[in-house]
């Protein structure tokens, strides 16, 4: 048993680094809503600026956020040029993507509150 | 987390947007990546880093890109073709390692997917596109329906005044052609033949759309005033009457005493009218309608306009029939309405109910292949889950091991609807040889055609989607950490999951019982109907129609003068017993009649069926006389009347008296064509009854007289023959003409063969039909019962270990799981009795010497469904029972 353990860590990796994308998703929406239109860089680097050392990032995944908020609408892509003049794929937030970040920072709210009552409720026994 | 995935549909889209755009995407994504590393790097060199430190460092904290691409391929591209091949041979690979599971499941789709192939082809080719006419389906023919009439149906038959206004004052067809029947008589070596005649208006045969298969078609200029008289063959009878002779074409045959040209052979499926010649008629407003009796009623077809409905079409057409009714009000019912029916209606209407349940069966059928072959992967899954459970944590996406797994259900799917249009090839060979006469129309082929082909792919692809889910749903859902723990604690899946399964099990037991049942009792009551005594003796039977041309037999004298001859001319012949001649095929019994007997009122009508015979009728069939005696030769000779009566009749109208001598009035014979005065015939002999309204409705009071009563009645020849009858065709033939060279003869053949064809046949196919899903619902049910006991059997592993572990036998286990698997069994034979005994009701008027409630059909059937039920248990309790504890409880 204790053999299968080991072989399992990476799944608990896997499943950890799920559940920030759940949470990546909803961080470059309002990232891209409060600061309008970024490349993944920019956002990357905003990310890391407002969680730093309690959020451990790896970068990549924020393109697969990026694909993901794509696919749904959420957010447009358009090719641009960079602060430094190099070419770059700037993304923006789009109607329905706002529409979406109200939607989940309610839902946000409600369950981290509930879940902030739960934990209280353990270190008061 | 909280994000919800949005529409598949969306994702879908964008998949098939970045699968189109291909290598573009991905340069562009690979282009984002290297600059963003980029920025990274000159980051970590601004802070003081070496180039190839700041490098590793922007890698570290970008993380893998391989897996980033793998992520993106998955969310932006459909699986490559060489990723399907991949899959591909993986299931193939795997799927040859358990032959015995590829096996038995492949057998069960085939089955399932094999009855759905033959039963849907049958739908297609007879009601779908029964026609292979040019835009058949907006093919419409009017009736005149009599609107204070309660059932359906009207006139259909319209003079040639009627068929012109139709044709030119409609705003509703863009083309319409009549046909009007036409025997036609030819001489044929030394004698005459029939054909079934059409003569067709101009352009019928554009309107079919339908090119000859050798030579032409009728063309405008053939149907001008002076143009050399030709005619075109339908294919069937060109087969039959001249074995595909191809060198008739362009010969001259004398038709009706016209010599005619044939000009074409239509291929085929080219039926319209049920016609064996087609001759141009140009329809002509001079015969008024009722005028002679030369009266032609031609059947007209058009096709509606594109766009046009049938409302509009009856709307338009009633509209000209009103202005017809008020020129001719006596050919038109006060009331009435012009319903306008589409081509086919009539033939296919009959059967439309039953071929749709017996498509809704099969589709049930299928269901149950399905869930059958999805407990059968479940449990084979269960065996693998510490394969995919490697697969994941070694890197493989959930996505990839749906995706593989929906490979090998495809591969399973693939092969059962390979082996499926295999079966449905065999079994509709079968089902269209067993088919009753007249049941689908002329123009039907039934095959396995492309649309037919196309279905089964569907359904194929289908089912694997059916039941390859539950399987690949179930990898999908568990969590990839779990199996180790899980496995073998006894829980066989959810509660949920497992009620299902145990459903569909009690569910599969109870269709099959029904099945079964119904077909043991259509079985019983088929052996029942054989028996059943028709009252007279087909064997040795050769009877024939003789049309006797209605100018030259109009009088007693002129029949006589026909029959009497030919009777002494076959009876000269070797082989040859007895003959006689009747007014109706056995065993039909002729037409219906008011009846009323001499000194007996009664309130309600009295009715009964008669028939002309010859004095040796009785004889030639040996019918069995109880009473009194059968007219002699010279009193039929003298037309005297007189009547044989059968038994129903005299118990019927004559009860508790001895019935000769008495005097009946036949009412219909005084209006008949050749109408008879005063037709009272008195009763001389009393005959057993002979079936006379096929085999399943009681037998009807009956008469018979002298066929020299009406001079044109008598048409049917019966010969008795103390050798084969199906070898007297020649002479019996030759002995007609040598009487009179101008008399065709139809229907020649046996009795006993028309009387299968007329009785039998219908039931049988029944039966066929009823048997063949009976097997396979018992193959079904072995399949299921067997699929379900080893998904659980193979969870609870485990918990049996342990239960041998603190003692419990091998036969204890094997005990436990029979029981399991004959608990479900017994459910779903009590729900089965139950149905069963609940369409009995149903089912009663189809049988006949067997009742709905036949205790010993029950009691075979079930032992029948028992045994193979408890087979299809042993084998996977006998398998637990085997279960090695040590093994087992390492199993963890």
């Amino acid at each position: 048993m204790g053999k299968d353990r080991k072989g399992t860590e990476g799944t608990a990796d896997a499943r950890k680094s799920e559940v920030l994308q759940g949470t990546l998703d909803l961080m470059i929406l309002k990232t891209l809503h409060a600061l309008g239109p970024l490349h993944g860089f920019g956002i990357a680097r905003r990310i890391e600026q407002v969680s730093r050392d309690v959020l451990q990032l790896n970068e990549g995944t924020v393109y697969t956020s990026l694909l993901r908020l794509q696919q749904q609408g959420w957010i447009a892509a358009e090719w641009g040029t960079s602060e430094n003049n190099r070419k770059a794929k700037f993304y923006s937030i789009t109607k329905r993507g706002q529409k979406q970040l109200e939607l989940e920072t309610e839902n946000w709210e409600r369950i981290s509150g509930v879940i902030a009552r739960v934990l209280r409720l353990e270190e008061e026994k | 987390m909280n994000l919800p995935r949005g529409s598949s549909l969306r994702s879908f889209a964008a998949k098939l947007r970045g699968f189109l755009r291909g290598h573009q995407n991905n340069r562009e994504f690979e282009e984002e990546i290297h600059e963003h590393l980029q920025l990274l790097v000159e980051r970590f060199v601004a802070r003081g880093m070496s180039r190839e430190e700041a490098a590793t460092a922007a890698r570290r904290q970008f993380g893998n890109t391989t897996s980033l691409q793998e992520d993106r391929r998955e969310l932006q591209t459909l699986p490559s073709i060489e990723a399907l091949w991949h899959d591909l041979r993986y299931a193939l690979r795997t799927l040859w390692k358990s032959r015995g599971f590829a096996a038995v499941s492949m057998a069960t789709l085939g089955l399932g997917i094999g009855a759905a192939t033959a039963i849907f082809s049958v739908v297609e080719n007879v009601m779908l596109s029964p026609f292979p006419y040019k835009d058949a389906r907006h093919m419409v023919f009017p009736r005149i329906h009599n609107t204070e009439q309660s059932h359906e149906g009207g006139r259909q038959g319209y003079t040639a005044k009627e068929f012109l206004e139709f044709a030119e004052g409609n705003h509703v067809f863009d083309g319409i052609v009549a046909a009007t029947n036409d025997p036609v008589l030819y001489k044929q070596g030394e004698g005459t033949e029939e054909f079934d005649g059409a003569r067709v208006t101009p352009g019928t045969f554009e309107f079919f759309g339908m090119p000859a298969l050798y030579g032409r078609v009728l063309q405008p200029s053939d149907y001008e005033s002076g143009a050399p008289p030709v005619f075109v063959m339908r294919h069937k009878t060109w087969v039959e009457r001249f074995n595909g002779d191809s060198s008739i074409l362009n010969k001259t045959f004398v038709l009706n005493g016209i010599p005619r040209t044939l000009i074409g052979i239509m291929p085929p499926r080219f039926g319209w009218y049920g016609a064996d010649v087609f001759l141009p008629e140009k329809p002509a407003r001079g015969a008024e309608w009722g005028a002679s009796d030369a009266q032609e009623y031609w059947f007209v077809l058009g096709r509606l306009k594109p766009g046009v409905s049938i409302q509009q079409a009856q709307a338009d057409l009633t509209v000209i029939a009103n202005r017809l009714a008020k020129v001719y009000p006596q050919d038109y019912p006060p009331h009435f309405t012009v319903q306008i029916r589409k081509l086919g209606d009539t033939v296919v209407g009959r059967i439309e109910t039953t071929l749709y349940t017996v498509l809704a069966a099969v589709g049930l059928l299928l269901l149950i292949a399905c869930s059958n072959v999805a407990n059968l992967m479940l449990a084979r899954a269960t065996a693998r889950e510490k394969e995919f459970a490697l697969r994941a944590v070694l890197g493989a996406g959930r996505a990839r091991i749906v995706r593989l797994l929906t490979a090998e259900s495809l591969v399973l799917a693939m092969a059962g609807a390979m082996l499926g249009v295999l079966l449905a090839w065999g079994g509709l060979k079968a089902l269209v040889a067993a088919l009753p006469q007249d049941t689908i129309p002329s123009e039907s082929v039934i095959e396995l055609n492309a649309p037919v082909l196309t279905f089964t792919l569907c359904v194929a692809v289908l089912t694997a989607l059916i039941f390859g889910l539950a399987p690949a749903l179930q990898s999908f859902r568990r969590d990839l950490n779990d199996p180790v723990h899980e496995s073998g604690k006894g829980t066989s899946g959810g509660f949920r999951g497992r009620w299902m399964r145990d459903a569909v099990v009690v569910m599969e037991v109870a269709l099959s019982l029904v099945l079964l049942i119904g077909a043991g009792l259509l079985m019983r009551s088929f052996v029942a109907l054989r028996e059943v005594r028709l009252g007279l003796r087909a064997d040795h039977v050769f009877q024939t129609v003789l049309l006797l041309p209605e100018d030259r037999y109009k009088t007693a004298r002129q029949a006589t003068g026909f029959f009497r001859p030919l009777f002494a001319r076959l009876k000269t012949l070797p082989g040859v017993v007895d003959a006689a001649a009747s007014s109706a095929l056995p065993p039909s019994g002729g037409a219906e009649s008011r009846v009323e007997v001499a000194g007996k009122t009664h309130d309600e009508e009295w009715q009964t069926l008669f028939q002309y015979v010859s004095e040796g009728y009785f004889r030639v069939l040996r019918v069995e006389l109880k009473e009194g005696r059968v007219f002699t030769e010279a009193e039929v000779n003298d037309a005297r009347k007189l009547a044989v009566v059968n038994e129903t009749f005299a118990r019927k109208y004559l009860p508790n008296e001895n019935p000769i001598g008495w005097r009946v009035r036949l009412a219909r014979i005084e209006t008949s064509r050749e109408p008879v005065r005063d037709a009272w015939f008195e009763i001389t002999g009393l005959v057993a009854d002979v079936t006379n309204r096929g085999l399943q409705t009681p037998i009807e009071p009956e008469a018979w007289i002298p066929y020299t009563i009406a001079g044109s009645e008598a048409q049917v020849l019966l010969v008795r023959t103390s050798q084969d009858p199906g070898t007297m065709m020649n002479a019996v033939r030759k002995e007609v003409w040598a009487t009179d060279a101008g008399v065709p003869l139809a229907y020649s053949g046996t009795l006993e063969d028309r009387i299968s064809e007329g009785l039998y046949a219908g039931p049988r196919f029944g039966l066929l039909l009823t048997a063949i899903f009976a097997c396979i619902g018992l193959v079904l049910v072995t399949v299921g019962v067997y699929s379900v006991l080893a998904y659980s059997t193979a969870r609870r592993t485990h918990e049996i270990g342990i239960r041998m572990a603190l003692g419990a036998a091998g036969d204890d286990v094997l005990g436990m799981v029979v029981k399991t698997g004959l608990r479900l069994v017994a459910a779903g034979m009590a729900i089965g009795i139950a149905v069963s005994l609940a369409l009995g009701r149903l089912m009663g008027t189809q049988l006949v010497g067997v009742r709905a409630y036949d205790p010993a059909t029950l009691a075979t059937t079930t032992l029948l469904l028992t045994l193979t039920a408890a087979v299809a248990c042993w084998i996977p309790a006998r398998r637990a029972s085997r279960v090695d504890p040590m093994v087992a409880l390492r199993y963890e």
